[in-house]
């Protein structure tokens, strides 16, 4: 019987990886083909950088640049978080900025506006509700966060269709830092650490971050000195941007910790459009997908110790 | 002559934009207004160069049938009908470039990345092992801080996600913070280094 089951770990030991291909695809497949309702919980900074979106709501003397600094691998943890805080903005009349340094990242910024203007049944106008600066070469990158700290129009100098952007309607009462005063780099990079040494530092600008969940640890320093208003992080953080957007923005209530907290929205819910809750039904996969890989580490670390056990037994 | 004038070039600007860091002039403000006009027009010549670079290195490929030289016809045609269309019918909503954008670039890259579940999985299962004290610290923080980031976790119990909070927000600050700072010292002394002509190997050569 100790003979059969030591034959049984060792084998669980070398299983082909296949396998575990196999088990990981259905985890993350079924959860998305079938969505199930989980609980969405709020995070402080997530819960922070609503907040200071939520305080340019009418303002004509503030608006959001929001910058896309990733391409289409990172889309399905960033594109949710992009779509929710444009819906916010056009839910809101924030003035929202986009801007990119990757020619990747310049479909993405159409996309998103497109995603949330269109399923969201917004209507919004460009270079008067919202302005998309487009693609800026990579070289740009300083001397237009640099330059916007002096004169935005002056920077940038045109938008992606080309207009001067001085004479848009949107740049009324905007000059720079000080009324464009929250930046949100989205990145699978540690490109947010260039907007704070320069634009926070040196302008006082709020920044902001979405980034992806493998890089979210990076940025707990800059949390903590309040360098970074807010950040969503991963999947994570945009499931709960996007019920923060359903629960009060789309709802035009005003941000309460207590209406968070006993509000349940279940994903299931036909009212809400599927680009919506993308992030939501992303979770319920990531959520099967955690405790899967929790399982192959128990597992795997079963084997090992029943494996050495035996070995030791053998030596005596 | 060949090293000496791009060393001459990276000392005077760099030690410039020290001062102009340092010095809120009348001078360093139009110092750095003529660099931004200047950096504006140099960037379309990079992108050339990125384009010329690419050509020569795959036609070289082509040419000299190296390995796996036919997919360097597919990068030279993706490149050439990518920009094609874009030139043609500009790249917004509803135009050939963004439906190649959504129908070819997204799923291709997001397929790519994606490969990282599955790798991190079998890592996971092969490699991630209790063998000494540190490695079961690793193991256990790993766990706590993968359940802590989904609902699950908090369903268990609110200790999980507190406890994730506080792995995230307390030893994670505290590495990421002192290995930022080391950073920080390290890029200090590498541009003393290269503004003190000290630091020569962007220069190329030995």
């Amino acid at each position: 019987m100790s003979n059969n089951k030591n034959i049984f770990w060792d084998r669980m030991q070398n299983l082909d990886r296949r396998y575990i291909y196999i088990v990981v695809a259905l985890a993350i497949i079924i959860p998305l083909l079938i969505p199930f309702n989980s609980k969405t919980y709020i995070t402080e900074p997530v819960e922070n950088l609503y907040k200071k979106v939520d305080s340019f709501t009418e303002r004509e003397d503030r608006a959001i640049l929001m910058c896309f600094m990733h391409d289409a691998s990172t889309m399905p943890e960033l594109f949710p978080m992009e779509v929710s805080i444009l819906r916010h903005c056009f839910e809101r009349n924030i003035k929202v900025f986009t801007i990119c340094f990757l020619p990747t990242a310049a479909p993405l910024i159409d996309y998103a506006i497109n995603t949330a203007k269109e399923v969201g049944g917004f209507d919004v106008q460009s270079g008067v509700d919202y302005c998309n600066f487009g693609y800026k070469p990579y070289a740009l990158f300083l001397p237009i966060l640099l330059g916007m700290g002096e004169d935005i129009a002056e920077a940038v100098e045109t938008d992606s269709e080309g207009r001067k952007v001085e004479n848009l309607e949107i740049m009324k009462n905007l000059k720079n830092y000080n009324e464009l005063n929250l930046v949100i780099d989205f990145s699978a990079s540690a490109s947010v650490q260039t907007w704070i040494t320069y634009a926070r530092v040196k302008f006082g600008a709020n920044i902001g971050a979405g980034i992806t969940a493998v890089m979210a640890a990076e940025n707990y320093p800059f949390l903590q000195t309040g360098q970074l208003v807010g950040m969503l992080g991963g999947l994570k953080g945009a499931a709960e941007y996007e019920k923060l957007v359903d629960v009060f923005a789309s709802n035009n209530v005003v941000f309460s910790k207590e209406i968070v907290k006993e509000t349940w929205i279940p994903i299931t819910d036909k009212n809400i459009p599927y680009q919506f809750k993308t992030a939501r039904i992303g979770m319920n996969a990531q959520s099967v997908a955690h405790i899967m890989i929790i399982v192959f580490i128990i597992l795997g670390n079963i084997g090992y110790f029943v494996s050495r056990k035996s070995k030791n037994k053998e030596l005596g | 002559m060949k090293r000496q004038i791009p060393l001459l070039i990276v000392i005077g600007l760099g030690l410039l934009f020290v001062v102009h860091t340092f010095v809120p002039h009348k001078i360093s403000e139009d110092f750095y207004e003529w660099w931004q006009t200047w950096s504006k027009a140099i960037s379309p010549f990079m992108v050339l160069l990125g384009i010329m670079s690419l050509f020569m290195v795959h036609s070289t490929k082509i040419k000299r049938k190296t390995a796996n030289w036919q997919y360097s016809f597919v990068t030279l045609g993706g490149l050439l009908i990518t920009a094609f269309v874009g030139f043609m019918w500009g790249t917004r909503e509803g135009t050939p470039y963004m439906w190649l954008f959504k129908n070819i670039q997204m799923p291709m890259s997001a397929t790519m990345f994606s490969l990282l579940a599955f790798y991190i999985a079998s890592a996971a299962y092969k490699a991630f092992r209790a063998r000494s004290v540190e490695a079961t610290v690793l193991l256990l923080a790993a766990v706590i801080v993968m359940l802590g980031q989904v609902p699950l976790g908090a369903q268990i119990s609110h200790w999980i996600p507190d406890t994730s909070k506080w792995i995230l927000n307390v030893p994670n600050l505290a590495s990421k913070r002192a290995i930022t700072l080391g950073v920080g010292l390290g890029i200090t002394a590498t541009s003393l280094k290269i503004l003190l002509g000290i630091e020569r190997k962007y220069l190329g050569g030995d």
